[in-house]
């Protein structure tokens, strides 16, 4: 009760109200892009927060994630292709509503389920989240090191149908990170003689290259036509009869995109493509499922909007991202000298409650924005993608050269991006490289320190409680992931790939 | 030898390659009577180690469940579409050249028109009103409503 309380006064809170609504207007018109994904999106913004007061930096790039969840079921609907991963459950009934003439009433089910997802996944974040940051007030070294081997271990659920390239991918990030200066001895390490690379390489320029500008690299590398949306539809929200309808998959999709969220290596796309299975299990009308099923709409939509906010669940408690967009987030956390985790509700407690009030406005935003910016969307959509093209480009370079002042910045992020476009073209995943350079340093400092303390003892991880049991929950969802895959390929069944990156 | 030459295969050869590169560089780090008993080579030879290892152990499977399997068309096109990414990238390149001696805002002008006709548009008026308001744009949020401090360039000789 107090959270809410003392979350409700930042609702009056000028920046954050105003963060929260051009966040989720940006996540809205990127998310309708098919290829900018919810994290692309966020990657986009990430350079312009670094001038912004803490608070509504994070707020705007949070906001860009949850307009990004729907902002991705709009070309989903209106041409069959999602502009999100998420929404790609979308299409199978939002087109055939379309199809039949009900575009607007697709969008209008899609833009109030992504808003009770929302709503839901709030709630569970501003439950889940302090409870589980209290219990791990008490981590030691070890137990940080311990907690920095879990994050990894998501890498084993996000490496793609190959756990050797995602293992691959991790390391390359942890080497990353150990450029600069030593945690423990102060040294320099890597840095060729180079002033610029003392202090490390920022996570920014790694992930906008990676992910912003490896995506531009490979539409440029992609010369097809683009689809264009042919029809102009308005916003129509279901008759009080069928909102009845649609409560039970909104509830499926409300219930597995909050466990989905707060697993890290889910993500929205597992969870829209399992609420769509179970919405049509559960369903009195499970044959119009695929051919026009307003549930088959709301359930992934409420379960992908659902994700956006329960997805900061082991982002805020633990510092762990689960998926590319919490790593963008925790990105936007760095930038300020914040590090998201147990301290985060001690240390920084009214970013917390800013974000709270902040996702709040920005759910309620969602429906008047998505509501009004329909035509820009549609507009934006039919542009020239040499037009769009060119102006991410410059957004992007102005962005990182804005940071630091800086041109070896720039050379940062391309490089970052053909090592990118790289790693799509050989179908690495980028998230375990993003993990192990977020995670690298805590991973090192804290193995080294518990070892100072120790006496270098290496028993110190098995002696602390907290680090063995982390230790052997990161053990289990290791084994859990190899044994799935095991499962997986006895019964021939195909791995979800996250080898692009694109994932939200 | 076609079959071999996967994309895993090449990954796993690119693997080996940056972990050789980046032992070599980690076993030249100097160590201190001062430092921990790690030191800070320890754990970037570790991640040389395991990047080396996952690289051989990448070619081994590559190598094992493609043996005499033929995957054609897998890097069909590759070539070309490596050759558009590397334009684009010139392009940015090439910003970087200019940037500091033209100034931000002519180079933002000339790297909106460039990307454009280079993804395929025509130069025509359309273009150049279009990277002449997209620069100018840009210009103006960064410089005046963000109030970043960015290479004038040639603009200094006019007072801007």
């Amino acid at each position: 009760m107090d959270t809410i309380l003392i979350s409700a006064g930042y609702l009056l809170d000028y920046q954050i109200v105003l963060a929260a609504l051009i966040g989720v207007t940006w996540g809205i018109i990127g998310g309708a892009l098919p290829g900018i994904s919810p994290s692309i999106t966020m990657a986009l913004l990430l350079p312009f927060t670094y001038t912004m007061e803490p608070t509504a930096a994070i707020v705007l790039l949070a906001a860009t994630y949850v307009g990004a969840e729907y902002g991705g079921s709009v070309p989903a609907i209106l041409i069959r292709t999602p502009g999100t991963n998420a929404a790609a459950a979308t299409v199978l009934d939002g087109y055939e509503m379309n199809k039949q003439g009900k575009a607007g009433l697709a969008l209008g089910i899609s833009l109030y389920s992504g808003v009770l997802g929302s709503l839901f996944g709030l709630t569970m974040l501003v439950l889940l989240s302090k409870p589980l940051a209290a219990v791990a007030l008490s981590f030691t070294p070890p137990a940080y090191f311990a907690l920095g081997i879990l994050g990894l271990s998501v890498i084993a659920t996000l490496s793609g149908d190959s756990l050797i390239k995602g293992m691959i991918a991790a390391v390359l990030g942890l080497m990353v990170a150990t450029i600069g200066t030593d945690p423990v001895t102060g040294g320099t390490r890597f840095t060729m003689g180079s002033s610029d690379l003392l202090g490390g390489i920022a996570p920014v320029m790694v992930m906008v290259g990676l992910f912003a500008m490896s995506e531009l690299l490979a539409q440029a590398s992609d010369r097809g036509p683009s689809e264009r949306v042919k029809s102009r539809p308005r916003i129509e929200f279901p008759s009080l009869s069928l909102a009845k309808r649609l409560l039970r998959p909104q509830s499926i999709g409300g219930v597995i995109g909050t466990f989905e969220g707060v697993m890290p290596g889910a993500g929205g796309t597992i969870a829209s493509f399992m609420s769509y299975n179970e919405a049509r299990r559960w369903s009195k009308y499970p044959d119009e499922f695929g051919k026009g099923s307003p549930e088959g709409v709301a359930a992934p939509e409420t379960a992908n909007n659902a994700v956006a906010e329960t997805a900061l669940v082991p982002l805020l408690s633990f510092g762990i991202p689960g998926s590319n967009s919490t790593a963008i987030l925790l990105g936007g956390f760095l930038i300020h000298g914040i590090v998201p985790g147990p301290m985060l509700f001690q240390r920084s407690g009214e970013i917390v409650y800013g974000l709270y009030a902040g996702l709040f406005t920005a759910a309620i935003g969602l429906l008047f924005i998505g509501m009004a910016l329909l035509p820009l969307c549609i507009w934006i959509v039919n542009r020239p993608r040499a037009y769009l093209n060119a102006f991410i480009f410059a957004l992007i370079l102005s962005g990182i050269y804005s940071i630091h002042n800086s041109l070896f910045d720039l050379s940062i992020m391309l490089a970052a991006g053909v090592v990118g476009f790289l790693m799509r073209m050989l179908k690495f995943p980028f998230l375990p490289t993003v993990l192990g350079l977020v995670l690298g340093y805590l991973v090192e400092s804290s193995f080294r320190r518990s070892l100072v303390i120790s006496g270098d003892d290496y028993a110190i991880f098995l002696n602390d409680r907290i680090s063995l049991a982390l230790l052997c929950v990161s053990a289990l969802f290791i084994l859990g992931s190899i044994g799935k895959r095991i499962w997986d390929r006895i019964r021939h069944n195909e791995q979800k790939t996250f080898s692009e990156g694109t994932d939200g | 030898m076609q079959s071999i030459l996967s994309r895993d295969f090449v990954g796993g050869i690119a693997a080996i390659i940056i972990g050789t590169f980046y032992l070599s560089l980690a076993y030249d780090l100097r160590t201190s009577a001062l430092d921990d008993i790690f030191g800070p080579g320890g754990m970037p030879r570790v991640y040389g180690w395991a990047m080396v290892l996952l690289g051989v152990t990448l070619c081994i499977v590559t190598v094992v469940s493609r043996w005499g399997k033929d995957t054609p068309g897998e890097w069909k096109g590759q070539g070309r579409r490596i050759a558009w990414a590397a334009g684009l990238l010139g392009i940015g390149i090439g910003y970087l050249l200019i940037v500091k001696s033209l100034g931000y805002l002519i180079s933002m002008v000339l790297l909106i028109a460039a990307t454009m006709i280079f993804q395929g548009e025509r130069f025509s008026m359309r273009v150049l009103a279009t990277a002449l308001f997209g620069g100018a744009l840009l210009w103006a949020l960064f410089v005046f409503v963000l109030g970043v401090s960015m290479p004038p360039g040639l603009l200094t000789y006019l007072g801007l």
